[in-house]
């Protein structure tokens, strides 16, 4: 046989193994590339957000906020403990995801996430969603808050 | 640049085409490619390589079929998931490629010339079952509201091999064991049991998550969250490892309850849970390794493999496994130059060494790095899921795709007691490389942001 089948093969066998590394370097190129962008605009990346009322908060339970505070609600707006959350509330009667405020057919809509404690609107627990007005008075854990445009 | 891009292609997706996938899935290509011109160079050498011929036809179609496959997949991502994680695909497509080259490569030694377009059969199934998953989860809620009939479902098909499992002997190798239908279609359902108890775990915990970070009861230095929260997931746990002990399955015992360990950790974030769930884990296993003479046998081949009586009876596979990485060294033998099919289930439970025989170290090395590539991919989805569900699938996902490919590779390796567990996407079987690409698909849809 001729010794150029083995100098073939030898090539070959370089490129194969060669690819494999090339595939592990493009995809950390790509991680660090992703990286780099994350880092380097964290805001571009949270989207310019729609306001479409707000929340007053009236008694703050034991969480840090100061009673007064209006916060914005965003067309899916999410409170609960966890930092996902929109509206973060840090206290031990909130659940990690426990309610959800929701705009739709031009107003909003209250959800109760599956919480330990319940969402109260105007006092009474929900079940499902409820379409609430400015001034509702929305109660989450031991924090309560008014509805205002 | 990229809005030219954006422009010529915003008919297929509206938000920018998958460039990045696009390319990286040029490389496994390449890889099928080079390695069907070697084995088909190798056919030509007339010097003493004694093997069998591969039929050039048998060879053609794996490795283009492959190719088209993965361009099939990654087009429909591009209209279905157009935003999701770009390097997962082309990282198991690449494993995959490997994994249907060793087929290809291994078949007709295997007196299996089809060997190769089987595996194939398999990636193409597993693809399907992936771009399936990612566009049946769009809506991720109603895989999380079934949670329970989602385990009882892996339970009860595992179940019906559990009743099977009397009739086979004490060392029958567990894929035997573990498989139900007729011979050429049979598949295992422990493999699919994984991802279903993953997403169990994932409900299950996320919505106590609270529950489990705020203990109420005290034993001594523990403090334990209510008994009735705890029970659901401790019964589940249980019941799987019962399972799993049953039909003599160890390695899957401990990928399960290793993936648990990890899910628990992330929901609660409380490391003595972990410490005490490793201290009864250990309490069990030797108990385990004290009843069953099986268990005692595996973990005695771990020390004595090379002991003259051991190596040429039950040491045989790990032994001859270990002389094939050696007889690799750090360059490997050259694909289709080596002898890898001396070792007893070189295309199943011993791929690694066939590969370590005739890729060597650097590509043990390179496939490696492959998986942990994927691993890492896993956990930075996890790190940016859009909540507490969703994390914990990935990290579940994750660590089971992890600790799996450890477990077999260790095994390999005669690091721990060698287990029946398939490594990804490389070890030839069609349960495990469908469940591994539904993995995959669970993945990409995870990574949507809007998810």
């Amino acid at each position: 046989m001729l010794p150029d089948t083995y100098s073939f093969l030898l090539i070959l066998r370089i490129a194969l193994v060669v690819i494999l590394y090339l595939v592990i370097l493009q995809v950390v190129f790509v991680s660090r590339s992703e990286m780099r962008r994350a880092m380097l605009m964290p805001v571009a990346t949270t989207r310019t957000k729609q306001v479409v009322g707000h929340l007053v908060v009236i008694d703050s339970g034991s969480t840090a906020l100061v009673p007064g505070t209006r916060l914005d609600i965003e067309p899916i707006t999410t409170i609960g403990r966890a930092p996902t959350n929109t509206i973060v509330l840090d206290s031990t009667f909130v659940s990690t995801e426990h309610t959800r405020i929701l705009y739709k057919d031009r107003s909003l809509w209250v959800e109760d996430f599956g919480s330990r404690n319940g969402t109260l609107v105007d006092q009474q627990t929900i079940a499902q969603a409820v379409a609430v007005a400015p001034g509702s008075i929305l109660q989450v854990g031991d924090v309560r808050f008014k509805f205002a445009v | 640049m990229r809005n030219l891009r954006r422009a010529q292609f915003g008919g297929i997706a509206g938000r920018g085409y998958r460039w990045t996938e696009m390319w990286l899935l040029v490389l496994p290509a390449a890889f099928m490619l080079v390695g069907l011109l070697t084995l088909l160079s190798v056919n030509n050498l007339a010097t003493p390589v004694d093997h069998n011929k591969l039929p050039p036809l048998d060879a053609f179609t794996p490795a283009f079929g492959l190719i088209a496959a993965l361009v099939g997949a990654h087009l429909l991502l591009t209209i279905i998931a157009p935003d999701a994680d770009q390097t997962i695909l082309p990282l198991a497509g690449t494993l995959s490629s490997i994994g249907v080259i060793m087929s290809l490569r291994l078949g007709p030694d295997l007196n299996q010339p089809t060997l190769g377009t089987k595996q194939l059969v398999w990636v193409i199934v597993g693809l399907a079952f992936c771009i399936a998953t990612v566009k049946a989860t769009q809506d991720l809620r109603w895989i999380r509201n079934f949670k329970y009939t989602w385990a009882a479902v892996g339970i009860a098909l595992v179940g019906v091999t559990l009743v099977r499992a009397h009739s086979f002997s004490t060392n029958a190798p567990s894929r035997d064991v573990l498989s139900i239908g007729p011979g050429g279609l049979s598949f295992q359902p422990s493999e699919i049991l994984k991802i279903c108890l993953v997403v169990f775990f994932a409900g299950y915990l996320s919505e106590n998550r609270e529950m489990l970070a705020s203990a109420s009861y005290r034993l001594g230095p523990l403090r334990l969250p209510p008994v009735k929260h705890l029970g659901p997931l401790i019964a589940m746990l249980g019941i799987a490892l019962l399972i799993f002990v049953g039909v003599r399955e160890l390695g899957l015992a401990i990928l399960i309850f290793g993936l648990f360990l990890s899910m628990l950790y992330v929901a609660s974030n409380r490391p003595m849970y972990v410490v005490v769930s490793i201290f009864i884990f250990a309490l069990g296993a030797f108990i385990l390794y004290q009843i069953f003479p099986y268990a005692r046998a595996r973990v005695a081949i771990v020390g004595n493999a090379f002991d003259p009586n051991v190596a040429l009876d039950q040491g045989y596979q790990i032994v001859q496994g270990l002389i094939a990485f050696g007889t690799g060294g750090v360059f490997g033998s050259g694909l289709g130059l080596g002898k890898p099919y001396v070792v007893p289930a070189s295309n199943t439970d011993f791929v690694a060494a066939s590969f370590g025989e005739e890729f060597g170290f650097a590509g043990v090395l390179a496939v490696f790095g492959l998986f942990m590539l994927l691993v890492y991919r896993g956990m930075h989805i996890a790190v940016n899921a859009r909540d507490s569900f969703n994390q914990l699938m990935a990290v579940g996902l994750t660590a089971g795709f992890a600790l799996q490919t450890l477990v077999i590779l260790a095994g390999n390796l005669k690091i721990m007691p060698l287990t029946g567990v398939p490594l990804p996407f490389i070890a030839y079987g069609g349960s495990s490389v469908v469940a591994n690409f539904i993995i995959i698909g669970l993945m990409i849809r995870l990574s949507q942001r809007n998810t």
